[in-house]
């Protein structure tokens, strides 16, 4: 190691500034940590395979003459609808990438920092406590967007691109809308799933674990509950099931499931809030052990 | 002034931690000393913002500690007392955030994290990954973190802990660079006396969350109490009794070297006289100089 004043210190002659998004260095630092994870950059390449698949699907149904020897007999199952987009966005295997996804991308966020003594030096600048929660759930946000909206979005642009018609659009001018409402809602949920288990624990790897595993846990565990109980409203206990439910009523299709799709939003809502009150309490710039 | 805090109080549920604490501290650094629990890390916090007083006021750099906190956080530097760091960054990109999350704009900062890097001696270790920083590498990467958006007061939570005796030197002449040469305020918490001594000229005492004392260095050892140095043979219990019967304060070392404290006022002969009371032989004796540690002693009551 050199010896200590290797250059001189010189005083910096700028002017420090109150910045608009003091938050956002935060998310750019956590977007570049992810993809320097090893093994992250090919996982997030293959959360785009669900929307290349479906982008194929809708070319080929653009192009039904030129398939009919593999499409026979299935046109109906290849008709581009609302509900296309919605088994799109909410199909396992799609929600399953997303989850494998925050697994690198967002276990860390927190728990790093709280094992690496970081609040107290974050809290030592100009920073609030909500500059540095959103500068975390803006990773989250940006990882689920890139991969929902982003393709959603392409999609139906690529859909009017080969019908050669504005007609899909206009026959459903509101599914730009339900695209941006399923999006930012599963982002939101995302975010605030993955920093309240984030912030349950020093180890990330622990939490990775947590992340992947409640998401799975809850699905089984409801499907042993409808198995005993023979109810829908134990669907209630699965991740996955709820958001299907949300992202049914936001698509304007019918409800896999039974049951009133308010009780989906109250049970997403509800991990929301709490972690919204996990995080007020364990976020500070000192532990304060009382 | 660069603080001035009155009536200062804080608890923590039912411990008092600060107990109407009033103190105003000048330019230069500035030791912060006391025993364990005496306060020293919940005064830092609370003029970083991180506690909030229950009462009492005060300012830093001339601004409120509890209306501007932002501005206050922007015209000081913290450097921790745990290691800190951001897992998977190197030194630069961690320096230029901080700096970045001060409120530089990012070009500069990351312009800036080269600088101070090389201050600080981690200029050839900048592009390695933080993970593999031995403690005093650590260690000067705070420093690097608390300086790079050029702080006007720099708040230091024990610099020198786990630092081998090369790297405390290091540190310590990087301190005292930066207190005498650079004008920027350094507010030193240590529980090593003698980097205080060596890097500040005056010095806050804390004790159970009070004020020992405040002041000069010079000031408070220039105490009205004479310090002689001596080693006896003979009855050592009666020979104490006796000093302390003449308010004198009588301390042994491990080495068995006594130490007492006389008031100034008395004559030295005296020692002399109770030595000869008692049957003690004194075999050694020296007028010795009131040091810090003395000063800490006779304030906090602990050797």
């Amino acid at each position: 190691m050199a010896t200590v004043r290797e250059k001189g210190y010189y005083h910096w002659d700028g002017q420090l500034t109150e910045a608009r998004f003091p938050w956002w260095p935060i998310t750019r630092t956590g977007i570049l940590l992810a993809f320097k994870k090893r093994g992250f950059r090919f996982l997030f390449a293959g959360a785009f395979l669900p929307s290349v698949v479906f982008l194929a699907i809708i070319y080929i149904s653009e192009h039904l003459g030129d398939f009919k020897f593999w499409a026979r007999g299935s046109e109906k199952f290849i008709t581009i609808t609302p509900g296309s987009f919605k088994i799109f966005f909410t199909n396992p295997g799609f929600l399953f990438l997303m989850i494998a996804m925050l697994v690198f991308a967002g276990a860390g966020l927190i728990a790093d920092d709280l094992r690496h003594n970081s609040l107290q030096i974050y809290f030592s600048r100009p920073l609030k406590k909500t500059d540095y929660l959103l500068g975390k759930m803006a990773v989250v946000f940006f990882f689920i967007l890139v991969v929902t909206l982003v393709p959603g979005l392409l999609v139906l642009v690529f859909k009017v691109i080969f019908d050669g018609s504005f007609k899909f659009f206009l026959d459903y001018p509101w599914l730009v809308l339900s695209i941006v409402g399923y999006s930012a809602m599963l982002a939101v949920f995302f975010a605030f799933y993955t920093l309240l288990l984030s912030a349950l624990s020093k180890n990330s790897r622990y939490v990775m674990i947590l992340v992947f595993m409640i998401y799975l846990f809850s699905d089984i565990l409801s499907g042993i509950l409808q198995g005993i109980f023979r109810t829908p409203y134990m669907s209630l206990f699965s991740i996955r099931a709820n958001i299907e439910q949300m992202g049914a009523f936001i698509f304007a299709q019918k409800p896999p499931q039974a049951i009133p799709v308010v009780l989906s939003f109250l049970v997403l809502g509800g991990v929301c809030g709490l972690s919204a009150l996990v995080l007020h309490r364990k976020i500070r710039s000192v532990e304060v052990i009382r | 002034m660069s603080i001035e805090v009155k009536n200062l109080s804080f608890s923590y549920g039912k411990v008092q931690a600060l107990d109407d604490v009033s103190l105003s501290l000048g330019d230069g650094a500035v030791g912060l000393l006391g025993p364990n629990g005496a306060g020293k890390s919940t005064l830092i916090r609370i003029l970083l913002g991180f506690l909030v007083p229950a009462s009492g006021e005060g300012t830093i750099l001339g601004y409120d500690i509890r209306r501007d906190q932002a501005k206050i956080r922007r015209s000081v530097g913290y450097m921790p007392e745990d290691d800190c760091f951001i897992a998977g960054m190197d030194a630069v990109t961690f320096t230029a955030y901080f700096g970045e999350l001060s409120g530089m704009p990012r070009e500069e900062a990351m312009k800036r994290a080269h600088e101070v890097l090389f201050y600080v001696g981690l200029g050839e270790a900048r592009y390695r990954l933080l993970d593999t920083y031995s403690a005093g590498m650590k260690q000067r990467l705070k420093m690097a973190q608390a300086l790079v958006h050029d702080p006007k007061l720099l708040f230091l939570d024990e610099p020198t802990a786990n630092l081998d005796p090369q790297g405390r030197n290091d540190i310590l002449e990087l301190i005292a660079d930066i207190a005498s040469h650079k004008n920027i305020r350094v507010l030193l918490s240590s529980h090593i006396l003698a980097d205080i001594e060596t890097l500040c000229s005056s010095v806050v005492i804390l004790n159970k969350g009070r004020l020992a004392a405040e002041g000069r260095i010079e000031d408070l050892k220039a105490t009205d109490v004479s310090l002689y140095e001596l080693k006896i043979k003979g009855d050592g219990e009666a020979f104490r009794k006796d000093l302390e019967s003449m308010k004198c304060r009588v301390e042994e070392t491990e080495d068995k070297v006594i130490k007492v404290y006389m008031p100034a006022d008395r004559d030295r002969m005296e020692i002399f006289r109770a030595a000869a009371r008692t049957g003690a032989q004194i075999r050694y004796f020296i007028k010795s100089q009131t040091s810090l540690e003395d000063v800490f002693a006779e304030l906090v009551g602990v050797d």
